[in-house]
Formats: C-alpha cells, structure tokens, sequence
C-alpha cells in the first residue's frame, strides 16, 4: 500500500481523469463565462468586444440591485433555517437514544427528493385554490387574516421561495453536525459537567467551539449555495410576481437565455462567482481571526 | 521517457473518456432531428410521428425521423437557443415567427418557406390565416405551421343565468359582466398567470379592436409609446379586468386556472379551441359556453376578427434542407390534414372532413367559426416583441393587473426597453 502512495505515476492515474472532467466541465464553462462578460453577442452571428460595457450597466441596473438584496434576504433566510435548525436538531438528537437512524433518515429524505417535486409541493401548500396545506392551518388556527396565494403576494413571495430551500437541506446539515457532536470525546463533557458546567454551558462553551471547524465549513457551503439559489424559486415564480422573488441567479438565466444577452448574462454570471468567492475569503478571514 | 509515455496515456484515456461519443449512424439511413416543442402524445406528435413510420415505411425504413420532445416552452427555447449558439441547430425546429427567427433569417439560417410552398404548388393547400399568421411584417415567411386555432371567452352558463347575465357584446358591458359576478362573490375570471401569456392577451386586446396590429407594430418599432393614448386604454383595460381574475392568479398555473372553471368556481375562462376536448362535456350538457372578443364602440375590426392563431410553426435548417428532406416535408404536407383533423383537431391544411369519425357540435360551431373569420387577426404580442422587452412585459403585466404597479412605472418600463432594443 505505502509502496503504491509513494509512487508518483500512481497519482497520475488517479488525478488526471478528475482533473480532465474538472478542467473541462467547471474550470473551462467559468473562464469562457469571464470571456463573454466582455462581449455583446446574442447567440448568433460574431461576438462583439464591449470591454466593460457590460458591467457598467450591470451596476445601473434596477433589477439588478434588486435581485441583489433579494439574494441577501434569501441568503439570511437559508442560513438561518439549515444551519440554527440544523443545528438544533443535531443536538436534540444527541440527546435521543433509541431510533436515532430512523429520525436521521427521516430528516434526510427531502434532500433526496426531486427539485421539480419539491416546487410542486410547496406550490401546492401555499396556494388559495385549492386551499394549501399552509391556508388550512392557518384558517384552523384562527389566523384565517394571514390567509393568502404566498406565491402571488409580493410581500411574501421572497421568503416563500427561501423557505423551501432552507427546508430542503436542513436534514443534511443536522446530519453534519450530529456526526460532529457526537465524535467529541465524552471525557470532554464529563469533565465540564465536573467542573459545575450545566447542559447549556456545556453546549455552548464546550461543545459548539469544539465542532467550529465543521460550522465554518458549512457556513460555507451554505452560503455558496444560498449566493448560487436558482432551482426553487424559478420552478415556483421565475422570480415574480414582477422581480419580486428575482434573484442574481434567476436574473442571469433570464438575461442569457430569455433575453438573449448571453454577454450580459455572462457579466452577471461573473459577479456572482466573484461574490461567492469574497463571501469565503471574508468567511475564512473571520473565523481565523478569532482564533486568533 | 516512461513517465511521459504514461501521462500521455493517462491524458489520452480521460479525454477520450469525456468526448466518447454515442451512436454511429449508418450510411444508407437518412436521420432527420425534429427538435420538437410539442406535447408529447399530443395529436400534433401522434401525427407526425404517424406520417413519419409510414413515410420510412414506404422508403424501406432507410428513412427515419427522430423526435426530441421539450414540450415546456422556457426550456424548450433554452435549449434551441444553447444549440444554435453552440452551431448545433438541429435538422427541424420548432420556432415562432418572432424577432429571435428574424434573426435566425438575416443570418441565413433558415429555409424560406413560402418559397419552397409556392415553388411545390402547396401554398393555396394552407388556411390563409394560418399562413399569415406564421409571416413577418414584411410578408416573407420562415415558418410552416401544424395547427390552427381560433380563442374565445368560455363561460358557465348557469352561474350567468342565476345572476341574470347576458353575453356581453361590448368590452363595457364584460367589464360590467365581471362587476355583477364580483359582488355576488363569485370569482368572475380563471387565469393562468404563472405562463404570463394569458395575461397578455388582455392586454393586447382594446389595441387590436382600434388599429388591428398596428399599435403593436409601431410599439415594437419604437413609433408609438405605451404612454400614448391607445397604450393608456390598453393598460387601463388590464388594470380594470384584472381586479376580476382569481385570487392569487400570479401563482395560478395552466391547470388550476382550468379545472377552477370546469368546476364551477369561476365564471369565465379565456382559452383557445384546442381545449376543446376539455370543455366538451360541459358544452354538451349545456353548462358552458362561449363568447367571442367583444367590441368596442368605435373599433376598426370586426366581431368576426379577434385572436387567430397558427401556433409555433416548423422551420428548417438552411444548411442540411436536401432534396430527401423536401420530400419527406412535402408528404406531411399531403397527409396531415386528414389525419390531423380526423383526431378533432383543426387543421391548418384544407382538408375534406373524414366521413368515419363523428364531430362533436362543438367541433362543427368552431369550425363555422373559423370559416366565418374575417382578415384581421390579433397577433400575440409575444410574437411581435423582441426577447428583452418580452420578457420585462411578461413579468410586469402581472404586477399591473394586480394593481402593484401603477401605469407610469410600467410605460417607463417598456418603452426604455423597447428604446434600448430599437437603438
């Protein structure tokens, strides 16, 4: 086994292919992104160099800056719901010692369910007819003022297609941060609770800082993904009613392929990589930081 | 040296891995792609896909039509659009005579179609509407269509009847119609908002009854504004009437907003006839009916001219359109019609009635419809607009009707849109 690690052909075999697909399927699509960012072109006919014409009006754009804060309350929003409620569950689960797998599997099956389903679904319980699941509950529970198409409402709309997506992965987070938990030592625990520590002491001094590795890293993949969110809200509203639910990703799908500014469409696409990249140089700076 | 030979080998096997590529063809066998953009199972696929056997089986099966169906439209057009960008247009797509074709035309892309009609003496087979429909303004046309249809306003007749409604004959007296039904609580129209274009239609409708398509030509073209008085009238219209439609109707999708009206909850429902399978038993038993486009006082266009369409149509790639492929085109065009028509559909291709199938009444009303259709026809505005401003109108139509955006917000919109496309 050593003898095969040491040797440097051996790497090779292993690397290249994933490297080949890597450079071909994600690196090469990005910087061909980049390209078109400079070039006014609508899909036919040669491309036009417009150097950083595209840009320049990206950020005179109206609905580009409202597709840009509607990603940071879709970004609170997710965050919010996979990583809190995620992590709260994971520490509940802690506490659980019999049918611990069912609960996880439990939790775990909307990650596996299929985007379209999902839209489906959540169409589905937010609208006024037939009454959703949503409308019925709050009818039941005497809120029956609250009742409404959350979907066609644009006071709501935004945190009704956030919503779905942080419930989406809130399992897979749970799962994350359950196998980190339950990996620390229990001497650790032991120790504290000797020390005076309550549970919540505990939790929060003891536990919580040992797993912040795996916190910041979801954090990250989090965030990257919720800067990334496309999937959910155009299957409900393709950012409607109006620009109301739009989002950075949504709004470059529309300029590229609806509008046919692929050269736009790139520069947008562009913005959100560089976004996405600053989140984690800025995420991995604070979190360093204070270990600091 | 070993070490270079192996990375060359490694390399060679990942790219070849990524490039494999999947079938060969075989060279006797002629395969033409349809990219198709029509329901699969649809009497248009079945249709096709029936000429198509029967064509290859008359060539000996070296001759085979292969269909690759996205029947919903947003994807379908992203992905036509991804392959021409990508220089893979496919043999045959589906496309609307929209500014996206114009485009596909100037660059040389496309088989002028009427030519190749006029040329194989198959024009004057086609319904002229039909035909026109697929033209551009300048009468060239890229296009062939599959279907026909005519639109109208079905109406429950029993819900009009409890609250003493007539058919209104006047957009007034429609207005007035929904003013009833809406204090009596009942939701006077079903609409389909999540695909936009219904919304639309409203919108383009008290343009249509004073200039035919004039006003949406000159719009598109940068001659007219939606601030001027016609594009006033047009928006107050949809600000009106949409205060009318379902609760929630945004959010409302194709399905919901039918089965809303097919189960009573609604009054009204503004849909073409090939629905007509779906309305059938209703108009049968007496409970639905229909209305057509109804007038205004001083309208330029007849009641006999409202919304006519032919669909999104066929066209062909310039470079692979061989003789092989003409022929096959020109056995559609022989044998569509019946058989097209013989599934109760309403052909584009003038076609004696099969004596073996039994039209329902409601085939026959809208077949005298059509026949009684005079020469304007209310074009969609989707087809006229170019692809950036159709897309803002689309999105922002809904928050008009919703009464979420007033009137000069939406003419600044469109009109800076449609200034940037011109310019």
């Amino acid at each position: 086994m050593n003898g095969i690690l040491k040797d440097k052909k051996a790497y090779l075999v292993f690397l290249v292919p994933g490297i080949a697909f890597y450079l071909f399927a994600v690196f090469y699509p990005i910087i061909d992104s980049v390209r078109l960012s400079f070039v006014e072109w609508g899909g036919i006919g040669p491309e036009k160099f417009v150097g950083l014409e595209n840009f320049a009006r990206m950020f005179k754009d109206h609905v580009f800056y409202e597709s840009f804060f509607n990603n940071i309350i879709y970004l609170v929003i997710v965050v919010a719901m996979q990583l809190l409620i995620g992590l709260l569950f994971a520490v509940l689960l802690t506490y659980m010692n019999k049918h611990v797998s069912l609960v996880k599997t439990l939790y775990y099956v909307p990650c596996i369910i299929t985007t379209v389903a999902i839209g489906q679904m959540f169409r589905s319980m937010y609208a006024t007819e037939p009454m959703g699941l949503f409308n019925i509950i709050l009818d039941a529970v005497g809120l029956d003022n609250l009742v409404r198409s959350w979907l066609a409402d644009i006071n709501t709309v935004l945190p009704a297609v956030s919503f779905p997506e942080g419930w989406r992965f809130t399992g897979m987070y749970m799962v994350i941060y359950y196998a980190a938990l339950i990996s620390i030592d229990p001497e650790v625990s032991e120790a504290a609770e000797i020390d005076g520590a309550n549970a919540w002491q505990t939790l929060w001094r003891v536990k919580i800082p040992m797993i912040k590795p795996v916190i910041v890293l979801s954090l990250t993949m989090c965030i990257t993904g919720a800067l990334r969110g496309f999937d959910i809200p155009y299957l409900l509203t393709n950012g409607g009613p109006g620009n109301s639910s739009e989002l950075m990703s949504t709004y470059m799908y529309k300029q590229a392929f609806a509008s046919n500014k692929f050269g736009y469409g790139s520069a947008i696409a562009v913005f959100i990589i560089v976004e996405s990249i600053l989140a984690v140089v800025i995420l991995r700076f604070v979190s360093g930081r204070k270990k600091d | 040296m070993k070490k270079a030979l192996l990375f060359a080998t490694v390399l060679l096997t990942a790219v070849s891995m990524i490039f494999a590529s999947g079938s060969s063809e075989k060279d006797d066998v002629t395969t033409v792609t349809w990219f198709a953009s029509r329901p699969l199972g649809g009497e248009i696929d079945t249709t096709m896909r029936e000429i198509a056997a029967q064509y290859s089986a008359e060539h000996d099966g070296k001759w085979v039509l292969e269909v690759e169906t996205t029947a919903d439209r947003p994807s379908y057009l992203q992905r036509l659009k991804t392959l021409i960008a990508g220089g893979n247009m496919p043999d045959i797509i589906d496309i609307d005579a929209d500014p996206y074709c114009q485009e596909l035309v100037d660059a040389g892309m496309l088989v002028d179609v009427k030519q190749f009609l006029v040329d194989n003496d198959r024009y004057d087979d086609f319904q002229e509407v039909a035909l026109r429909y697929q033209e551009f303004e300048d009468g060239s046309m890229y296009t062939l269509p599959l279907e026909y249809h005519i639109e109208m306003i079905w109406y429950n007749k029993a819900i009009f009847e409890q609250y003493g409604l007539e058919v209104p004959q006047t957009m007034d007296e429609w207005l007035e119609v929904c003013r009833v039904l809406d204090e009596n609580g009942i939701t006077p129209i079903a609409v389909d908002g999540v695909d936009r274009w219904p919304v639309l239609r409203y919108m383009a409708m008290i343009p249509f009854r004073y200039t035919g398509n004039q006003y949406i030509l000159d719009l598109r073209s940068g001659k007219a504004s939606m601030g001027d008085d016609l594009g006033r009238q047009a928006i107050e219209f949809v600000q009106e009437i949409g205060q009318y439609f379902n609760d929630g109707f945004a959010a409302t999708d194709y399905a919901t907003a039918q089965s809303m009206f097919l189960d009573g909850k609604a009054a009204m429902y503004y849909i073409g006839d090939w629905e007509q399978r779906a309305m059938l038993e209703g108009y049968e038993n007496g409970t639905i009916d229909y209305f057509l486009m109804p007038m205004t006082p001083d309208a330029n266009t007849g009641a006999n001219e409202y919304c006519a369409n032919s669909g999104i149509g066929l066209a062909f790639n310039a470079e692979t359109f061989d003789e092989k492929t003409k022929d096959f085109i020109l056995y559609v065009i022989d044998n569509y019609g019946k058989i097209y028509a013989s599934k109760q559909q309403m052909t584009p291709i003038k076609t004696e009635l099969p004596e073996d199938v039994e039209f329902s009444d409601l085939y026959k009303r809208i077949a005298a419809d059509m026949d009684a259709f005079g020469t304007n026809f209310m074009k969609p505005w989707d087809t006229y607009l170019d692809p950036s401003t159709n897309t803002i109108i689309q999105d922002n139509i809904l928050l008009l009707a919703s009464g979420d955006m007033d009137a000069e917000t939406f003419i600044n919109l469109i009109d800076s849109s449609i200034q940037d496309y011109v310019n």
